[in-house]
């Protein structure tokens, strides 16, 4: 089983977008970014020196409710918290993430949405950069299963999910502070501590954080971090786009 | 210089890359941002981070002093103060054009009298439609303002750069917003300054196409390329539509140097126009 993929820019129309899918939870996500825009109505009111962030979460195959409201609202959190709103032109306006859930299985009504919530996270983010929406950090994401044996599972697919005793969710800005943490089931504090350390180095890696901040990147037996996923993704897309200026330096 | 650096969203920039022109302040262009260091260590003198809010490639300048961060170059077009740009007249009031910079923004005036020339008598009648190059000359402040248009330098009265004003035949074609400005920067520097936008087609089809009577060309920052050859008489339509044809295939592909050539002769095969 390959690790995830993703592709920066599939929808032209769009100012950004990325889609991204993860074998192992069998996720598949398409998302895309619209900044600045104009927001019709008044909108702003509450924070008129921000950007407003909206984000959509549409279900492949059926009509939105309960739970996607609920997980959008933990991305918007999430994400307000990255996007440099006040920036040069993004007051006032809007900034509008929709992530379209293209593949995988349907998430049924009132079931968990931790299973796919990393995918979204790194489709939004994949999707931002690609929008040059101004950001302060970058951000990766994964999900953990912990058994009633104790043992962890990294990046469960739905039959696992559905047998753990407790999920993690998890995301980790780019200089390793810990974003977002989602648990559901019953679980302790060790066990907790355990899944940190393991999300940790899932995404970025052996934890071993440098004096200057700096997060050494090494594949470990998790292959490669997922930190370096979004960045190469990113790093190749600025490659090819740019061919002809790296060429002639 | 050394190799061209990628930045993420977070990632310091190296002060080693940074130009070392001390006389002038250092500039900040779009991407980047002045933060106070976490945690000072003692190597370092500054007690400041420059630090990237883009992801791009960091780009350096070191006659201005300036560095910034070249991101994605297919994002959509912003208005900025001074940028040339395409624009289509929608409709028209007493005192105004309304223009479409872009299909999803709102429209954008330029002044009825804002042309090389024109009084209340004699001005151009623009219907809707019709394309006009001209100046962002304000973007105005915050969310809901107008972008205003100009065709005409208003300390002067000439169209300055030359060559604003409506623009009549031709076609337009759509292109990136990245590749827009390496046209710019193509067609208004030196020849050595040509290698560093890596584009040479125009100089390709301009050598090709000088017997078949020439063509003219406008670039707007705002992802659209104007092309006409009303010179070339029976050939008018298709040298067109070859130039489009070459220049959008180019940003499609990003093609080098050498395809480009072997695209301009191509092309100009296919469509029968004897260079």
């Amino acid at each position: 089983m390959g690790g995830p993929t993703a592709s920066l820019h599939p929808l032209s129309r769009a100012d950004g977008s990325a889609s991204y899918r993860c074998p192992a939870t069998g996720s598949n996500v398409l998302g895309s970014v619209n900044a600045p825009i104009e927001l019709p109505g008044r909108r702003d009111a509450l924070k008129p020196e921000d950007a407003t962030i909206e984000v959509f979460v549409k279900p492949g195959t059926a009509p939105g409710g309960v739970g996607e409201r609920h997980i959008e609202g933990i991305l918007r959190d999430a994400l307000s918290r990255i996007i440099l709103g006040r920036e040069k032109g993004y007051p006032r306006r809007g900034v509008v993430i929709t992530l379209a859930i293209v593949g995988g299985d349907s998430i049924g009504r009132g079931a968990s949405y931790l299973p796919i919530l990393p995918a979204l996270l790194h489709t939004s983010i994949l999707a931002l950069l690609s929008a040059s929406v101004p950001l302060s950090m970058s951000i990766s994401a994964t999900i953990l299963a912990v058994d009633s044996s104790g043992k962890i599972i990294r990046e469960p697919s739905s039959a696992d999910a559905a047998a753990t005793a407790s999920l993690h969710v998890l995301a980790f800005t780019s200089k390793g502070h810990l974003l977002l943490n989602e648990s559901e089931g019953a679980f302790n504090f060790d066990t907790w501590e355990r899944v940190y350390e393991r999300a940790l180095t899932i995404c970025h890696g052996t934890s071993a954080l440098g004096s200057d901040g700096d997060v050494a990147m090494t594949e470990t037996v998790d292959s490669q971090p997922l930190e370096g996923l979004v960045r190469d993704t990113v790093e190749d897309r600025i490659h090819v786009e740019y061919a002809w200026k790296i060429d002639a330096a | 210089m050394s190799s061209p650096l990628i930045l993420l969203p977070g990632d310091e920039v190296p002060t080693d890359y940074l130009p070392s022109n001390g006389s002038a302040p250092l500039r900040l262009g779009p991407g980047l941002r002045l933060l106070s260091q976490a945690h000072p260590t003692p190597a370092s003198t500054s007690k400041h981070v420059l630090t990237a809010t883009q992801a791009g490639i960091l780009s350096t300048d070191n006659k201005r002093n300036a560095v910034s961060i070249l991101s994605s170059s297919n994002r959509r077009y912003i208005p900025t103060p001074n940028d040339l740009v395409i624009a289509q007249v929608h409709h028209s009031s007493v005192d105004y054009f309304y223009c479409m910079i872009t299909p999803q923004s709102p429209h954008a005036v330029l002044g009825q009298l804002s042309f090389e020339g024109a009084t209340k008598k004699t001005r151009p009648m623009l219907r809707g439609g019709d394309l006009v190059y001209a100046r962002v000359l304000s973007t105005g402040l915050g969310a809901g303002a107008e972008v205003e248009l100009a065709c005409v330098n208003l300390a002067t009265g000439k169209s300055e750069p030359g060559g604003l004003g409506p623009l009549n035949g031709g076609m337009v074609f759509d292109i990136s917003t990245g590749m827009a400005a390496r046209l710019i920067r193509a067609s208004s520097a030196s020849a050595e300054q040509q290698q560093v936008a890596g584009l040479v087609v125009l100089d390709e089809l301009g050598k090709k196409l000088e017997k078949a009577g020439g063509f003219e060309i406008a670039v707007g920052r705002n992802g659209k390329v104007w092309v006409d050859c009303s010179n070339s008489e029976d050939h008018a339509v298709r040298t067109t539509v070859a130039i489009g044809r070459c220049l959008t295939t180019i940003d499609e592909h990003n093609l080098n140097p050498t395809d480009q050539r072997k695209l301009v002769t191509r092309v100009l095969r296919e469509m029968k126009i004897e260079s």
